[in-house]
């Protein structure tokens, strides 16, 4: 780090040549790529300043250790809310993170099983595999699709957008509809796993629900929409 | 309050201040045993600021870069002070005990 003046200035800032600040500050703009997009936007040039003056003479890239420490504070931010977001909101952002890891297990726990699940059912009850085969396709094929609207639902709450909860309470219906035909007299036509899986999401989507739909939640929304009806 | 949190409030008591000096101005508070980095000294100043202990006093463009000021407000102020009193209790009854002269050395 360079000398500071009184006012806390560097002295004469690090001595780095045009290719050398260009190639540190691209190496450092990198690592403030993992900031979430909020606090980017509120700080980067300034912390982009602040690492450049405390840059060493000749320094080409960021140390390890400012690595480290970019990275502990980017890990520290994602773990809280936006300005002006209440907390209700945050954490139902990321159960619907959550509800998209989820899936991604499902989805590649069925992909990596599904050579076993074949041969243990058709050694078994091999008129059953048709049925079985047929469902785990499905539970593949869907799994991008869900993941797709578990993130859109987060990025849409998170922005305060009400049609990203009136999807997730959507979302929430027809997940129960569906776990509550499964378990119904008669309709035991899913895999257990399957069934599990359902009704962790089901349970993600009420929890989120409950949350989004909170008073201190819903003055964030209107707050929110207020805010995009007068930039429009 | 962590240590850390506890000099940059200390580095904003004399006025605003902007990363890189509260940066310098800690080093120098703490005899150059706290060397704060721009990842931790951000993390602290988005939490004090959501806690509404410092608050932007000024933004300034030096050599095209965005320079910010932060200040201590009244809440910031009152708790550094309520953090010093108590630090300062527990120091006096720590050198009491010890029986430490002021001038150092054990009695």
């Amino acid at each position: 780090m360079s000398g500071p003046n009184k006012d806390g200035s560097p002295d004469n800032g690090p001595q780095l040549s045009a290719s050398e600040s260009a190639s540190l500050e691209r190496g450092y703009r990198r690592r403030l790529a993992w900031y979430p997009r909020w606090f980017r936007l509120q700080n980067e040039d300034e912390i982009l300043a602040v690492l450049l003056a405390c840059a060493q003479d000749g320094q080409q890239r960021p140390s390890l250790e400012a690595t480290w420490d970019l990275l502990k504070g980017a890990a520290r931010m994602w773990m809280r809310p936006r300005p002006g977001q209440p907390r209700t909101v945050f954490v139902a952002i990321r159960l619907m993170w959550a509800g998209a890891l989820a899936e991604l297990a499902v989805g590649i726990t069925t992909l990596v099983t599904l050579g076993g699940a074949r041969a243990t059912i058709l050694h078994a009850y091999a008129p059953a595999w048709p049925g079985v085969q047929h469902q785990l396709i499905g539970d593949v094929a869907e799994a991008p699709l869900v993941i797709a609207l578990w993130l859109w639902m987060a990025w849409a709450n998170s922005r305060g957008k009400n049609r990203g909860r009136a999807a997730l309470a959507l979302f929430f219906g027809i997940d129960a509809l569906v776990v509550l035909a499964a378990t119904s007299a008669g309709g035991f036509t899913f895999l257990p796993a399957d069934m599990a899986a359902g009704l962790v999401q089901c349970l993600i989507a009420l929890a989120a629900v409950f949350l989004v739909f909170n008073p201190a939640s819903s003055r964030y929304y209107r707050t929110s929409m207020r805010n995009t009806s007068s930039l429009a | 309050m962590q240590e850390a949190t506890f000099l940059i409030l200390t580095s904003l008591a004399a006025g605003s201040q902007h990363g890189y000096g509260i940066i310098a101005d800690v080093a120098e508070i703490s005899g150059g045993r706290v060397r704060l980095l721009a990842g931790t000294l951000y993390t602290a100043l988005e939490r004090l600021r959501a806690d509404a202990l410092i608050q932007v006093d000024r933004e300034e463009i030096v050599d095209n870069r965005l320079r910010r000021y932060y200040r201590l407000t009244p809440d910031g102020e009152k708790r550094l002070a309520a953090e010093a009193a108590r630090l300062q209790s527990h120091a006096t009854a720590a050198l009491r005990r010890l029986r430490v002269n002021p001038a150092g050395g054990v009695a």
